[in-house]
């Protein structure tokens, strides 16, 4: 029996660190493991005791690529616990401040994680000397990005404006003019970007997902909407732990995350995509139909595309909602403690990102639950690199490796995220 | 320096105060505070690096101050001149982040958008842990290194430094 163990000690350009074990039994892929040696964090044990006031400045510490996103999904679960709804401008705003979240982490792995895999680079940096332009456009969409998370957030990395009811400063009209003349911009850099992303060669891979993502009545979905799935699952964010189970792995400090009655599903922008096309506008549509996406996209190598037409809508989308911002009369409706318990799931740019917090009558967490895209990915993720080592079987190691690499980036994980980098083992036996 | 267009310098601390001495780069722009002569700017960098790109544009001399690794002597300083020289491997830094100053450097230089000059302090760390203290000899490294960036800082710009900055020196 001829056994080979493939094995990547250490993934590049994914945020976080892991390692990959491929065992390779009789020249069939037998088992793959990616294991998540980032230690856990506890985020959630520290969350309890802690007054309702403090969670979004805690969990804003959870990634440094999207903490605007674990302050969207934890600011709607608390409101949702205290039974506060804000006002319209407030909501606009909110929107407006994750376009920033996903304009610049979607620009940052567009361009410099994973367009340097098509092109045949180690790196960004050596991408930069053949294709100076398309670098210089990522690094001003990322900078566009965090223009307006330091506008809205007050500092682009663990922005500290958000709070419970509202936000503690909104801008005046006028301090938007600098950002909405670098959007106007962007929004052209990102057409570019999605051009040139479509021009790169694609290996063949359909894969038949189980997408998740919001659905809003009417909207794109970031802030809202109710959890819906190719397969017809349509449920509101309070229901999420009836349908889905995180478990642990014995290889891996991250958790899996599975559907209860059907396994594995995929979050994040091919999901969203998918679910809601329809919300998208025409002239967005027409863009990605340019760039030869299909209404569903199945290749997960083409991924890179559907990111690309989410940064022209999150320019546009920006743009629309400076257009029509009008000064909330208040920053934030006032908050009362009260027992109860609270969820929310909004769109990470790597998809559903599940709060749950649990309050007691003095307004502190008695419990917390947070479940990252990453973890929900994680068996889709495994999934993907045993159709891609099986056609890659004929490959060199180096090869392997690299068509493995390819395919975690497919996702974008962060493993930070999820953990609570990547080192590839084959095991050919 | 009158008649002449003032040097225009950047000094930029990378780190994460909440990782122990990780914190050297902010320690130090802290420490430079309210110190350093007009027409120098000091920038705190607590996980975009990338941004730096950006950040430097129309300085022409620019200065890092990071952590490193640990190479055998916690608080050892080291100075690179990284105008035309790559960060040596020893430095690379194991960052979270796909991008740490080496990567941030390289891709500037494939850009074209490196500084006329690019210096960098580099200070062995020990402990990294979340919220872990500076280690005793890191946190004497901050003074240390906060006090030759004037020396330097007061040569570069050929300008008297502002009352209390002797205190550094």
């Amino acid at each position: 029996m001829a056994t080979k163990t493939v094995k990547v000690d250490y993934i590049a350009r994914v945020e976080g660190e892991s390692s990959l074990k491929i065992d390779i039994r009789d020249g069939i892929v037998d088992g793959v493991r990616l294991s998540i040696f980032e230690p856990p964090r506890f985020f959630e044990a520290l969350l309890r005791g802690r007054g309702f006031g403090e969670v979004l400045d805690i969990v804003a510490r959870i990634c440094g690529i999207c903490p605007i996103a674990y302050q969207m999904s934890g600011v709607h679960a608390i409101e949702n616990a205290l039974g506060i709804e804000v006002d319209a401008p407030i909501r606009a705003l909110r929107r407006l401040l994750y376009c920033g979240e996903w304009i610049e982490s979607h620009a940052l792995h567009i361009v410099m994680l994973h367009a340097p895999d098509f092109l045949g680079y180690p790196d960004a940096m050596a991408m930069a000397r053949d294709h100076k332009d398309a670098v210089e456009r990522g690094l001003a969409l990322k900078k566009a990005g965090n223009d307006l998370l330091t506008l809205l957030g007050g500092r682009a990395i663990h922005p500290v404006n958000v709070r419970v009811g509202g936000f503690y400063r909104v801008p005046s009209r006028a301090e938007f003019a600098p950002v909405e003349e670098s959007l106007k911009r962007a929004r052209d850099l990102a057409i570019e970007t999605l051009r040139w992303a479509a021009t790169f060669p694609f290996p063949e891979c359909t894969r038949d997902y189980e997408f998740v993502a919001l659905r809003h009545a009417d909207e794109y979905p970031m802030n809202g909407g109710r959890i819906v799935s190719s397969a017809g699952l349509d449920i509101a964010a309070a229901d999420y732990e009836t349908e889905f189970l995180e478990r642990q792995v014995p290889y891996s400090t991250a958790l899996h995350s599975v559907l209860k009655r059907r396994g594995a599903y995929l979050v994040g922008a091919m999901a969203r995509y998918a679910l809601n096309r329809d919300r998208l506008p025409a002239e967005v549509r027409a863009l990605a139909d340019e760039a030869g996406l299909d209404p569903v996209c199945r290749n997960p190598f083409r991924s890179i595309l559907v990111r690309a037409v989410e940064v022209v809508y999150a320019c546009g989308e920006a743009l629309r909602l400076i257009e029509g911002y009008e000064r909330p009369a208040r920053p934030f409706v006032p908050a009362e403690p009260r027992a109860g318990v609270g969820y929310a799931c909004t769109e990470a740019p790597r998809g559903v990102l599940f709060h749950r917090y649990r309050l007691n009558a003095e307004g502190a967490i008695d419990d917390a639950s947070l479940v990252t895209p990453t973890a929900q990915n994680q068996d889709v993720i495994e999934e993907d690199l045993r159709q891609v080592a099986t056609a890659s079987l004929d490959l060199d190691e180096d090869a392997m490796k690299a068509n493995c690499e390819q395919s975690i980036r497919n996702h974008d994980p962060c493993i930070s995220c999820a953990a609570h980098f990547l080192t590839l083992q084959v095991n050919r036996t | 320096m009158s008649g002449r267009a003032r040097p225009r310098v950047l000094v930029a601390g990378i780190g994460n105060s909440d990782r122990g001495d990780d914190g050297l780069g902010p320690a130090v722009i802290s420490r430079l505070r309210g110190e350093v002569p007009e027409g120098v700017r000091i920038l705190e960098c607590s996980g975009d690096v990338l941004a730096l790109i950006q950040e430097w544009a129309g300085f022409s001399t620019v200065i890092v101050v990071d952590a490193a690794a640990p190479l055998g002597q916690a608080g050892r300083i080291h100075r690179l001149d990284l105008t035309g020289e790559p960060l040596p491997v020893a430095f690379a830094c194991s960052s979270t982040h796909a991008f740490g100053v080496a990567e941030a450097v390289e891709l500037a230089r494939s850009l074209g958008r490196l500084p006329s000059h690019l210096i960098a302090y580099l200070v062995e760390g020990s402990r990294f842990d979340i919220g872990a203290p500076f280690s005793p000899a890191v946190a004497k490294a901050a003074d240390r290194v906060a006090e030759r960036i004037l020396v330097e800082l007061s040569r570069i710009s050929g300008a008297r430094q502002p009352e209390g900055a002797d205190r550094h020196a």
